[in-house]
């Protein structure tokens, strides 16, 4: 791997470290608006569990930005990583 | 008090506030020149009028978004790519560039800025007119009194000393927290405006990759990336792997050949 390759690899590994943080923040804000709620129902009215409408309905868009932080890589990344491996496999 | 201070010591909080009150005006006029292009267009597609009225549209958006760049990379120091008005490549026909017009995801994303500019403008020129009137305006009642002039909020008329001085408190809390508000909306606003206009396509970085290394030589990738930023400006839109992702799709391509020289690869054309 040549020096600016290096540099390249770095600066991903910078850019996936701060898309986890963000979502780890994400995830924190989530959980703890989750129990507010949950604590808002218990203590009024429990009859009707509406609490459950923004943990499914804002947890589809955690699970969104767990994949987007976790398992999704840009395309420009797939290919150079792609192109690393046959240059090593050469 | 450097806290409170430095804000209205930074020349950009200025800056920022003049791209924000002139958001209202722009995004009024990017609108109604979008819409009406639109509307017109589309509706009179079926006769022969409506597909030069669609194209004309598409062209001016182009302009507008192009001026719209310019004035937030230069007024709101957003990290905007300097790009051509016309980025679709030369040499496919005049049919096959207009093509590229219509359904580049350029001209889309521009389109959607400026149809998106009218509220976010609303939003800007409300915020910057709110915060600086919240954090001056206590201060001027006061010396309305003592000018002999009377004034009045809602229905109720300030015409005493201790009257005026009502509203100072507020003005002084807006005035410590209103340089830095003005500051977080210009981040906002520059978010906004990298989200739609900052963006090249890798087709671009690839055509400008090719372009450099056919007119320079050997060149390494260093330089590459330093002549394509020169180009293009610097910006998130542009780092080290999309400009190596460009030199491997060249490279596979058999535009260029790379050969390693000490510690680095250098590019040169096939």
């Amino acid at each position: 791997m040549d020096e600016f390759a290096e540099m390249a690899l770095r600066e991903r590994e910078a850019r996936r470290i701060a898309r986890r943080q963000w979502f780890v923040l994400h995830a924190a804000v989530y959980g703890m608006m989750q129990i507010f709620l949950f604590i808002i129902w218990w203590l009024s009215d429990v009859s009707y569990p509406w609490f459950i409408f923004p943990l499914f309905g804002w947890g589809i868009l955690v699970a969104a930005h767990a994949v987007y932080a976790f398992v999704v890589q840009d395309p420009e990344e797939i290919m150079v990583q792609r192109a690393a491996r046959e240059r090593d496999e050469q | 008090m450097n806290w409170v201070l430095a804000p209205y010591r930074d020349p950009q909080t200025y800056r920022t506030a003049a791209y924000l009150v002139t958001g209202l005006v722009m995004g009024v006029f990017d609108f109604v020149v979008i819409i009406t292009g639109l509307s017109l267009g589309f509706g009179l597609a079926v006769t022969v009028i409506g597909i030069p009225i669609l194209i004309a549209t598409f062209l001016v958006a182009r302009s507008l978004a192009t001026f719209e760049r310019h004035l937030a990379r230069n007024v709101l120091a957003a990290p905007l790519p300097r790009r051509r008005l016309i980025s679709e490549p030369e040499g496919r026909g005049y049919l096959a560039r207009l093509r590229g017009l219509v359904t580049s995801r350029r001209s889309w994303s521009e389109i959607a800025f400026l149809l998106l500019r009218l509220p976010m403008g609303i939003l800007d020129f409300t915020v910057v007119v709110t915060v600086f009137a919240l954090a001056f305006g206590g201060f001027v009642y006061p010396w309305l009194i003592v000018a002999g002039i009377d004034s009045s909020v809602g229905g109720w008329v300030i015409d005493t000393l201790p009257e005026s001085l009502f509203y100072v408190p507020v003005s002084v809390l807006f005035f410590i927290v209103g340089g830095r508000l003005i500051q977080a909306w210009g981040e906002v606003s520059r978010r906004f405006a990298t989200l739609f206009l900052g963006t090249v396509g890798r087709d671009e970085i690839k055509r400008e990759v090719a372009d450099l290394i056919a007119r320079s030589g050997p060149v390494d990738a260093y330089q590459i990336l330093r002549d394509v930023e020169f180009r293009l400006g610097d910006g998130p839109f542009l780092d080290a792997t999309r400009v190596q992702a460009a030199l491997v799709s060249l490279e596979e391509m058999g535009y260029i050949s790379a050969s390693a020289e000490g510690s680095l690869m250098v590019y040169r054309a096939a």
